[in-house]
C-alpha cells in the first residue's frame, strides 16, 4: 500500500474510533458527545432535506424530527452498522414520508403557477440577476421547469435513491442499506429514474 | 456488447456502479460506436443541468436548526428533570431499575455501592435545591463534577477532592438588571452561536442603552455566525441614522461574506441619503460577485440619482 494511501486508511480508523468513543459517551447521556456527534452530520442531513424536499421550512422538520429520533433512541444503537447508514435511514425514512405525503397532496413545495407554467421558486431566485441574457435565461427557466417536471414523475424511492447518489455520492450498495433493500433494487431505481429523466427533458439535452 | 445492451448500461457506467468486467465491455464497445458516444455525452449533459439545480443550505439556516433542537432537546428533558427534582426518592428508584437492566447485572455489588453514593450526595444536594423563589429547580443530573484529586489515608479511608459546576436556571422579565447583563454576556458567548442568536434577537428589541448597542454592534462586526449578525442588524434598524452605527455599517458592507447580510446592510443604509452611502455602493458594485447583491446596488445608487460606477 503507498504510504498516502495507508495515512489516510489510519486517519479513517482513526476517526471511527474516535466516532465510536463519542457515540458511547452519548449513550451514556453526556451532552457534549451529543452537539459533537450532531455538528459532525447535521450539514449533510440538511443538504439532503433541502435538495429532495426543496423547501427550507421541510428541511428545518426534518433535520429537528431527525435528530430528536437519534437522541431518543441511540441507545438502541448497538454498532452492527455505521452510524452514518444508521442515521441516514432515520433520515431518509423521514424525507420518504414527506415525498410520500406530497405525492397525495400532489404539491411541490417550491413549486408556484406562474403565466409562463410552474416554476421552481428555489431555481428563480438562485438565477436572479446572475443572467443577464435573456435567451439563456429563458433557456434556463425551461430546463428548471421540465427537471422539475421529470422529478415530479418519479417515485419517491426513485428519487431517493437518485438524491443519494447523484447529489450525495452515496455509493449504490450503501443506499440499499440505508433503505432496506439490494444493491441491485437500488441500481434498478437509478436505471429507471435516469430513464424517465431523459424522456421528459428528450429535446433539451 | 452491442448498442442496446451499452446503452442500457450507460447510466450506471456514468455512476462508475458496473462490475469491471461489464465496464470493460461498455468501454470498448464505447471506443468503437459514434453513437453510443453521443448517448454517453447526452447522460453527461443530463447530469450537469441536474448539477446546476443542487442547493446548498446557508449558514443562518443550519444555525436555526441546531438552535431549535437544543430547545426541542430541552423541551423533552426539562418535564423530567422537573419530576425527578420534585419527587427526590425518584432518583433512587430510577438508579436501583438501571441495576437491575440485563445487560449490568454483572455490576450489581458495583451497583450497591453506587447507590451508597448516590445517597451520599444526594443528603448534600436536596437541601441546597430551591436557592431562590426566581430559580428554578436543579436536578442532580445538572451537577458535572470533575475529581481534582484521590486521597487514601491510614485509617481505611479516603479524601476525594471534586470541583463542581452546577447548571441553574435563572428566569425574570427583560427589563430586570440582572438578566439584562446575563443577556449581554450571553451574546458574546463563544462557543454557541445558538445562544448567541437567542440574546442578540432578545436585545434588538431593547437596544436603548449605548451598553447594547455596542454589544450588537461588535455582534454586525465581529460575529462568525451570519445568523447573529442579521439578529443584531434587525436590532439596529431604529438606529439607521446614528453616525457611529453608518460607518460601522459601511465596513460591515465592504468585508462581509455573507450576501444574506450585505443586502441587509444595504436596505438599512439606503433609509438615508449621504455621499458616504454612495460612494460605499459605488465601491461595492466594482468588486461583488453576487449578481443579486450587485443589482440591488444598482437600484439603490438609481433611486439615489447617482451613477452606478466611479470615474
Amino acid at each position: 500500500m503507498l504510504p498516502d494511501a495507508a495515512g489516510a486508511v489510519d486517519a479513517r480508523a482513526a476517526a471511527k474510533l474516535d466516532e465510536a468513543a463519542v457515540i458511547r459517551a452519548v449513550q451514556r447521556g453526556d451532552a457534549d458527545a451529543f452537539e459533537r456527534l450532531v455538528r459532525a452530520y447535521d450539514q449533510s442531513v440538511l443538504r439532503v432535506a433541502m435538495n429532495l424536499l426543496r423547501s427550507p421550512e421541510d428541511a428545518r422538520d426534518v433535520y429537528q424530527e431527525a435528530f430528536l429520533r437519534v437522541y431518543r433512541n441511540i441507545h438502541t444503537f448497538r454498532f452492527d452498522c455505521s452510524f452514518h447508514t444508521w442515521l441516514y435511514r432515520i433520515v431518509t425514512n423521514i424525507c420518504l414520508d414527506h415525498l410520500r405525503k406530497r405525492k397525495v397532496r400532489r404539491e411541490e413545495a417550491s413549486v408556484v403557477d406562474t403565466a409562463d407554467g410552474p416554476v421552481d421558486r428555489m431555481d428563480s431566485f438562485e438565477q436572479e440577476g446572475a443572467q443577464s441574457d435573456p435567451e439563456r435565461r429563458l433557456w434556463n427557466s425551461q430546463l428548471s421547469t421540465r427537471i422539475q417536471a421529470a422529478l415530479g414523475d418519479l417515485t419517491p424511492r426513485e428519487r431517493m435513491v437518485f438524491e443519494l447518489r447523484h447529489y450525495q455520492g452515496l455509493r449504490l450498495r450503501a443506499i440499499g442499506d440505508m433503505l432496506g433493500t439490494s444493491e441491485e433494487a437500488a441500481k434498478n431505481c437509478l436505471f429507471r429514474a435516469t430513464q424517465k429523466m431523459r424522456a421528459v427533458l428528450g429535446d433539451l439535452i | 456488447m452491442n448498442c442496446d445492451a451499452v446503452t442500457r448500461a450507460l447510466p450506471l457506467y456514468y455512476y462508475g456502479e458496473l462490475a469491471a468486467e461489464v465496464e470493460e465491455g461498455v468501454e470498448d464497445h464505447l471506443q468503437a460506436c459514434a453513437s453510443c458516444q453521443a448517448e454517453l455525452e447526452r447522460q453527461r449533459t443530463l447530469a450537469a443541468a441536474l448539477d446546476s439545480r443542487a442547493l446548498a443550505p446557508d449558514s443562518t439556516l443550519l444555525a436555526e436548526c441546531r438552535h431549535d433542537l437544543a430547545r426541542a432537546i430541552y423541551r423533552e428533558e426539562a418535564p423530567d428533570a422537573r419530576r425527578r427534582a420534585a419527587d427526590p426518592w425518584g432518583l433512587f428508584r430510577e438508579a436501583f431499575r438501571s441495576l437491575w437492566h440485563p445487560g449490568i447485572r454483572f455490576v450489581q455489588p458495583a451497583g450497591a455501592l453506587a447507590l451508597l453514593a448516590i445517597g451520599f450526595f444526594a443528603a448534600r444536594v436536596i437541601p441546597s435545591w430551591r436557592v431562590n423563589s426566581n430559580e428554578e429547580p436543579i436536578s442532580a443530573g445538572s451537577i458535572v463534577s470533575s475529581i481534582r484529586s484521590v486521597q487514601p489515608d491510614n485509617t481505611g479511608r479516603v479524601q476525594i477532592s471534586l470541583d463542581e459546576t452546577r447548571r441553574r436556571v435563572i428566569s425574570g422579565r427583560l427589563d430586570d438588571q440582572n438578566i439584562r447583563r446575563l443577556l449581554l454576556a450571553a451574546a458574546r458567548e463563544q462557543d454557541n452561536p445558538g445562544v448567541r442568536v437567542e440574546s442578540v434577537g432578545l436585545l434588538k428589541d431593547q437596544c436603548t442603552s449605548a451598553e447594547t448597542r455596542g454589544v450588537l454592534l461588535e455582534a454586525v462586526l465581529h460575529d462568525p455566525n451570519p445568523g447573529v449578525r442579521m439578529k443584531a442588524l434587525e436590532g439596529l434598524k431604529s438606529f439607521a441614522a446614528d453616525p457611529e452605527v453608518r460607518r460601522t455599517l459601511a465596513q460591515v458592507l465592504l468585508k462581509d461574506q455573507n450576501a444574506g447580510v450585505r443586502i441587509q446592510v444595504i436596505d438599512l443604509l439606503i433609509t438615508r441619503q449621504d455621499p458616504a452611502t454612495i460612494g460605499v455602493l459605488q465601491t461595492l458594485i466594482g468588486k461583488e460577485d453576487n449578481g443579486y447583491v450587485r443589482m440591488r446596488c444598482q437600484n439603490a445608487l438609481r433611486e439615489m440619482n447617482a451613477s452606478v460606477g466611479t470615474f
